[in-house]
């Protein structure tokens, strides 16, 4: 990993792009270091696929420009920009067996036949596909087509990697465990990686940087913690983190120093910084936070709870008021739905937003 | 009680099936047997189903005496002629046809459409003026293969764009990805994806050049470049016609498309229904 490494390999700045009157991708800046895995995430139509797409050549960019390597190539042909693309439906060409698929680009390159058969053992080997070289794709697996298709990719030694939802035709565990490999993959070959997901615990699990988009827009960047902690409005803050924030609207108090939640029997909340009184603001607090205990005790606000999931490890909570509060507790907690209980969150887990233009006014 | 109904209900499909196909082929049982029988035997009453000595003369005297391997040699030329440029220029317009979605294509796909519904019948006479005044009617066959694949075109790039539309545009762009051009990529990826949908429209495409008939009796005068459905008229004379040299000819003339038909008809099939189902 070399991400103090301050070359940018790749660069977008002020990027736009129409679909006629659809504004698809609004004033793009995005710079990406060698060697750092990047994380494009949101709701689906959010413009995350494109921005890829527009990377990879394979779509127009109607203004700005994006730079590889030092070079722009706003206006070069996918397949002089020297990047390499794992797609979602994996892609391979099914008239073609493994080996002809791993070495394809190879090929088209005029490398020489050995060279092709040793690259071919030698990704093989990394995947861990060597005694697949001889099959055909729909001979393979789910993930052995996969992996072929990672492979494909590692062959060609790009300027960066490209990957467009790779694992959401994966089954849950085999998710989970690419997820890994694709990480350590990246970590051993050290390449620049920009990753397309819609599931924000891939993306918070495997980039060093997380980019949240939102209708074309780039709502927030920034190292996958930072974005949980300090999330820069409601959206980013709802999106990252599961089950996801809970918003409840709130007046700050005449102190300035606690906000008062329109919520059940409008408890109070300390909060960790000084505010305007009587300011309304959206109060964000994560299931994961509220703490549990006695309804009676001092600092603790009463609630009733409507239902309750348990999984075992975790028990899920839900408020019988609206809107509705979520809460994790340990799996311990013997709670019933009807049960009236005590909660409290310490103030600096609670995020304030405005109403109106939905940014955080946390100051952290 | 269902399943009682349910297998009465399949034995009258499967009966009412069988009498179309008898329905279907029994003009040419009626070939082969006509072909075989004795000019009196031909309009016997009540007519022979099977001949009763089978002559099998007149196939000697028709592949002998009615030039039938030049007829036939004419029929294949002109049928691989007009497959050659159906496929040619057709694969490449069905694969546009098939990738890209705006009002142009769409006018396009119906002026296709459009073109297949007028009979040649129709086209024959402004196609006659036309190539005459260039002087193409020099090259008589040449001109009917022209002219005919005009006409099998439209079918051709409508089966050829259901082939290519099965074919997912993202083995494509990954081939753009991998270094192709989008050229290469048609060749090197889709060309090869598409090649039974391709090879059966062609086989289709071929065995109505073979069978082709009124552009050749328009455009082609000479009667050394006339294909068979053209020779086979010749046995049809103001008083006699000799109704088994007809059908004999006829036999010689269908016999290898149809058993090209049946050996392949598997792969047919596929290819024809491929696109409807994946």
């Amino acid at each position: 990993m070399n991400i103090d490494d301050s070359t940018i390999q790749i660069g977008f700045t002020d990027v736009n792009k129409f679909y006629g009157a659809y504004h698809a991708l609004n004033s793009i800046n995005l710079s990406i270091p060698k060697g750092q895995f990047v994380a494009l995430v949101g709701p689906s139509g959010c413009g995350k696929s494109t921005l890829l797409r527009t990377l990879a050549g394979l779509e127009e960019i109607s203004s700005g420009t994006i730079n590889v390597g030092g070079r722009t190539v706003n206006d070069i042909p996918p397949r002089k920009r020297d990047l390499a693309m794992v797609f979602q439906s994996y892609a391979l060409y099914p008239h073609m067996n493994v080996r002809e698929n791993l070495t394809y680009a190879l090929r088209l390159k005029g490398v020489s036949k050995e060279i092709r058969a040793n690259k071919a053992d030698e990704v093989a080997a990394i995947i861990g596909l060597e005694d697949l070289l001889d099959r055909k794709p729909r001979e393979l697996s789910g993930g052995q087509r996969q992996r072929v298709a990672m492979g494909r990719a590692i062959v060609r030694e790009p300027q960066a990697f490209l990957f467009d939802e790779p694992l959401s035709n994966l089954d849950a565990s085999l998710r989970v465990r690419m997820r890994k490999e694709i990480r350590a993959l990246h970590e051993r070959i050290g390449s620049t990686s920009v990753y397309v997901t819609h599931d924000q615990v891939e993306a918070m699990t495997m980039a060093d940087h997380v980019v949240v988009m939102r209708a074309g827009k780039i709502e927030q960047q920034g190292v996958p913690l930072d974005l949980y902690k300090n999330p820069a409005n409601c959206f980013v803050a709802g999106f990252i983190g599961s089950p996801a924030m809970n918003f409840i609207p709130g007046v700050i108090d005449e102190s300035g120093e606690s906000v008062t939640l329109d919520f059940e029997e409008s408890p109070s909340l300390p909060i960790a910084q000084s505010m305007q009184p009587g300011r309304p603001v959206v109060v964000g607090l994560r299931p994961e936070h509220v703490e549990l205990g006695d309804a009676q005790s001092c600092g603790y606000a009463a609630i009733s709870i409507s239902s309750v999931e348990e999984t075992g490890s975790t028990t899920y909570l839900f408020s019988s008021a609206t809107p509705e509060l979520v809460i994790v507790a340990d799996g311990s907690q013997q709670v019933r739905s009807g049960d009236v209980i005590g909660v409290k969150i310490a103030p600096t887990n609670v995020h304030l937003f405005d109403p109106e233009t939905e940014v955080s006014l946390s100051n952290g | 009680m269902m399943g009682m109904k349910r297998i009465y209900k399949n034995q009258l499909l499967f009966i009412v099936a069988l009498f179309a196909v008898a329905l279907y082929l029994f003009p040419l049982y009626w070939m082969y047997t006509t072909s075989l029988k004795t000019d009196t035997a031909i309009f016997a009453i009540p007519p022979q189903l099977l001949p009763s000595s089978p002559q099998w003369q007149t196939y000697i005297d028709v592949w002998n005496g009615s030039n039938i391997v030049r007829y036939m040699s004419n029929s294949v030329f002109i049928a691989t002629g007009v497959t050659l440029v159906t496929v040619i220029f057709g694969s490449g317009a069905s694969y546009v046809l098939a990738r890209y979605r705006n009002v142009w294509i769409d006018i396009s796909l119906f002026t296709v459409l459009m073109l297949q519904v007028l009979p040649p019948s129709l086209m024959v006479t402004p196609i006659f003026v036309a190539f005459a005044s260039i002087g193409l009617l020099e090259y008589p066959r040449i001109a009917t293969i022209l002219a005919f694949s005009a006409k099998t075109m439209p079918f051709f790039v409508i089966l050829c764009r259901a082939a290519f539309m099965t074919i997912p545009r993202e083995l494509e762009e990954a081939a753009l990805v991998d270094g192709n051009s989008r050229a290469g990529a048609f060749v090197m990826i889709v060309l090869p994806l598409a090649r039974n949908g391709i090879l059966v429209a062609a086989l289709l495409i071929f065995m109505q050049g073979f069978g082709e008939y009124v552009y050749s009796a328009s455009l082609i005068s000479d009667n050394r470049l006339q294909p068979a459905s053209i020779g086979m008229t010749n046995y049809l004379q103001p008083n006699i016609v000799t109704w088994n040299s007809i059908m004999a000819f006829a036999a010689i003339y269908i016999t290898p498309i149809l058993a090209a038909f049946v050996l392949l008809q598997r792969h047919i099939v596929n290819g024809l229904t491929s696109g409807a189902l994946k």
